[in-house]
């Protein structure tokens, strides 16, 4: 529930200003896990593929897209070309076991027999099913498949003459990614340790806009968390293809982290702090579509948290190497903080070399070299104000923002080739040496009553200003969320959420802006629980009332869609 | 026409009939909105069916398909002290209707998934409604090359092809016996398929024994 009474007035409003953010991903489930953002709308969140997608919240300043920034909190994500992912998501799930399919909604099935024109598309499904098993003695088991045919047929044709096989591990649609692994664990009291390994098609989104086929055979992950230490370490071994021009490649590639936070004594000191390092090491053979200066990047990062009291806090990270450099802070004063309201005022700084120092630095496409990196720097830098306010069942809040960015990192095209629907660019990594200037402005308000019922309204809209439109994608200006959540007789929980977003256009990657209009969206999920029994029954429609629309280049419709889900919990 | 009659006054009769049951204890029917008195009831009850009957189609599909036999399994549970969980398996073959197409008939495995709400006021009777999903597959044994996908009538069908869509159904008891209960189920589907949802209604008889 929503309800702050017993936390600290700094938390309460910094808890606010997230629930700005993430408010709107309500309790809608997502179709996969790093699906969530398909059911946002807090901003520009556009999908092409379960692969590929442009998550933006309007509150958060800047030009960039979050996938694209990284940071040492998503140091386990996967690394999808240059952006950072939940999906294909490897995290192990708690003791349980599950099955999950669903599909894209509008097969013909008997409409086959009466319909000889313009019959729609081949409509493609979802499938997943894993489990964990129970511990023994803290030791456990675990293996999961699963993959996502969703947003794969406009791309079916131009996909199927790149690779040897469907490019699954079932099925014949051509999924956009599709991902197997099996393992065992230990979890103790301090100790939790897993080991990973399977097999994974991907089909990955580079910046010429083409799709490329990635085939992990094995991927092994292997992770250790002992007290505040976190360490992640994997090894993939891809191979890399293009049929059409006999093209074959292959890389070896070693990637992970190692994390060291403070101890409790810390903790319950003024300041925090934890330092680590990310790493990746390849090896590339033969025609592999892009590559990494020096064939490796390590990247060692810090992290401090600094509070007073409960009116002042200051957060930073840093992270760098012999190439890059990217710091992240902010600083929050809560001026006024009465018992259930608060105002807060902070600024936020980003700055870099790079948005994501760990990814590819260089690109080929048909004898070019994309670059990927640019020269120089970007600075964003923002200023806010939010308040929150309770009055018994009804909680609202609001956030105002001014922000301005310098370098902002855009797409330099040289020239756009066109395949059929595809459109593919040339071109560099480059800047917006100009400032880039944009407010912003959020209101939200909550009701609840007991567990049975919450109700979420949030609306934002932001003003973009600037000399330069080089944008690789200009946000959407307005949105209105509106989420519900029932939990009837505490067993059977309803989601639902009623959204708007504005226009939103892609800049650079055709000849001519590609707008994605304004539309209005619902996502329902219905699930009937028993909790005695840590069963649960689940289906959610997504995506009902939204134009069926392309929403990135070289993407695939985003389909009204039902997924269904049965899982048991141990 | 004359078939539709024919259905519409064996459900009447057969509601009429299950009326006439004695009504259950409604002592202990709940609000909906009342969480706070939940008693945790779920698989307090479970029962097995067998079912048997004929699908009906409905609208445009009527060019599409011909009325079909099916058979299938069902499970109700206790969800809540006045909802039933209800799990039904159904299979059928459906023939297309007047030779439209060249495959001979179209295999459909049917999985049902919802609440029944036993309202007192009419009790025995309960109506439900839930999610559905069908998987379909031609009989046909020829090559599906030779169809075109684009044009073809049946075409996509001769590989796996599944639909959701959505269900409503009144289960009307006319006998109950010890731990046995037989009854009517009628049950009307639409499937969410393009370019026009596809609708049937469902009319079986079941025997159903209770387990615990």
């Amino acid at each position: 529930m929503f309800s702050f009474a017993g936390r600290n007035s700094l938390t309460k409003v910094a808890s606010a200003v997230i629930f700005c953010a993430v408010v709107s991903v309500a309790a809608v489930d997502a179709e996969m896990e790093g699906m969530e953002v398909d059911q946002r709308d807090d901003g520009t969140f556009l999908v092409g593929s379960p692969t590929f997608y442009f998550d933006r919240a309007l509150g958060s300043g800047g030009l960039h897209s979050e996938s694209e920034l990284w940071s040492p909190s998503k140091i386990r994500q996967r690394l999808l070309f240059s952006r950072l992912s939940v999906l294909p998501s490897w995290d192990v799930l708690p003791p349980s076991v599950w099955l999950k399919t669903g599909n894209e909604l509008g097969d013909l099935i008997y409409q086959d027999f009466i319909t000889t024109e313009d019959r729609p598309k081949n409509r493609t499904p979802i499938l997943e099913g894993g489990f964990r098993s129970p511990s023994f003695k803290g030791f456990w088991v675990t293996a999961r498949g699963f993959q996502d045919d969703h947003f794969s047929t406009r791309t079916f044709a131009y996909r199927k003459k790149l690779v040897d096989s469907e490019f699954a591990l079932f099925g014949e649609n051509y999924p956009m990614f599709s991902s197997v692994y099996a393992g065992a664990g230990y979890t103790g009291s301090k100790l939790n340790v897993s080991a990973l390994a399977g097999e994974e098609y991907l089909w990955l989104f580079y910046e010429s806009s083409r799709w490329i086929p990635v085939h992990y055979k094995p991927r092994v992950e292997t992770r250790l968390d002992y007290g505040k230490l976190a360490a992640t370490v994997v090894y993939e071994d891809a191979e890399y293809q293009n049929k059409k021009k006999k093209e074959t490649g292959s890389r070896k590639e070693w990637n992970g982290s190692l994390r060291y936070g403070c101890g409790d004594a810390c903790r319950k000191g003024f300041l925090h702090l934890s330092a680590g390092v990310a790493f990746r090491a390849v090896d590339d053979e033969g025609t592999v579509y892009s590559s990494l200066e020096d064939d490796r990047v390590l990247l060692p990062f810090m992290e401090m948290q600094f509070r007073v009291g409960n009116r002042f806090a200051a957060r930073a990270s840093f992270a760098v190497n012999d190439r890059d450099w990217l710091v992240q802070d902010s600083i929050e004063f809560s001026p006024v903080v009465p018992s259930k309201s608060g105002i807060t005022l902070g600024v936020k700084n980003i700055s870099g070399t790079r948005l994501n120092p760990m990814a590819d630095t260089r690109e080929f496409f048909d004898g070019d070299t994309i670059s990927l990196t640019a020269d120089g720097r970007m600075d964003l830098v923002q200023g806010y104000a939010a308040f929150t306010d309770t009055v018994g069942n009804l909680e609202m809040g609001g956030r105002g923002s001014f922000w301005a960015e310098y370098g902002a990192e855009t797409f330099d095209v040289e020239k756009y080739v066109v395949d059929d629907i595809m459109v593919y660019r040339h071109g560099d990594i480059g800047r917006i040496n100009d400032w880039i200037k944009g407010v912003t402005g959020e209101l939200w308000m909550s009701i609840w009553y007991k567990e049975m019922f919450v109700f979420k309204a949030l609306g934002g809209f932001e003003r973009i200003d600037g000399e330069e439109k080089r944008f690789e994608v200009t946000p959407a200006e307005y949105f209105a969320s509106f989420s519900a959540d029932w939990l009837l007789r505490k067993s059977f929980r309803i989601s639902h959420s009623l959204r708007y977003r504005s226009d939103a256009q892609w800049n650079l990657r055709s000849r001519d802006p590609m707008v994605i209009k304004g539309d209005w969206f619902w996502d329902a999920t219905f699930e009937q629980q028993f909790p005695k029994q840590g069963l649960y029954l689940t289906g959610t429609l997504l995506h009902v009332i939204g134009d069926e629309v392309v929403e990135t280049p070289n993407g695939a419709e985003n389909h009204l869609r039902f997924v269904c889900t049965v899982k048991k919990t141990f | 026409m004359f078939v539709w009659t024919k259905a519409f006054a064996l459900v009447l009769a057969f509601a009429g009939f299950a009326l006439a049951q004695s009504l259950p204890d409604s002592s202990k029917v709940q609000s909906l909105a009342d969480s706070s008195k939940v008693q945790d009831v779920a698989f307090s009850n479970l029962y097995v069916s067998i079912e048997g009957g004929e699908k009906y189609p409905f609208g445009d599909l009527v060019d599409a398909v011909d009325n079909a036999f099916y058979a299938g399994l069902g499970v109700r549970y206790t969800y809540w002290e006045d909802f039933d969980g209800i799990i039904l398996f159904q299979y059928a073959y459906f023939e297309p209707h007047g030779k439209v197409s060249r495959i001979n008939g179209v295999h459909e495995a049917s999985g049902k998934l919802g609440l029944d709400y036993r309202w007192r006021l009419i009790s025995p009777i309960a109506f439900g409604a839930g999610f559905l999903c069908n998987w379909t597959r031609a009989d046909y044994e020829g090559d599906k090359e030779d169809f075109d996908y684009n044009h073809d009538p049946g075409a996509t069908l001769t590989d796996n092809e599944t639909e959701f869509g959505w269900f409503a159904r009144l289960n009307l008891p006319v006998f109950t016996l010890d731990n046995y209960r037989a009854g009517l189920n009628v049950l009307w589907e639409q499937l969410w398929t393009q370019p026009e949802r596809s609708n049937m209604l469902t009319i079986g008889f079941y025997v159903e024994r209770r387990i615990w």
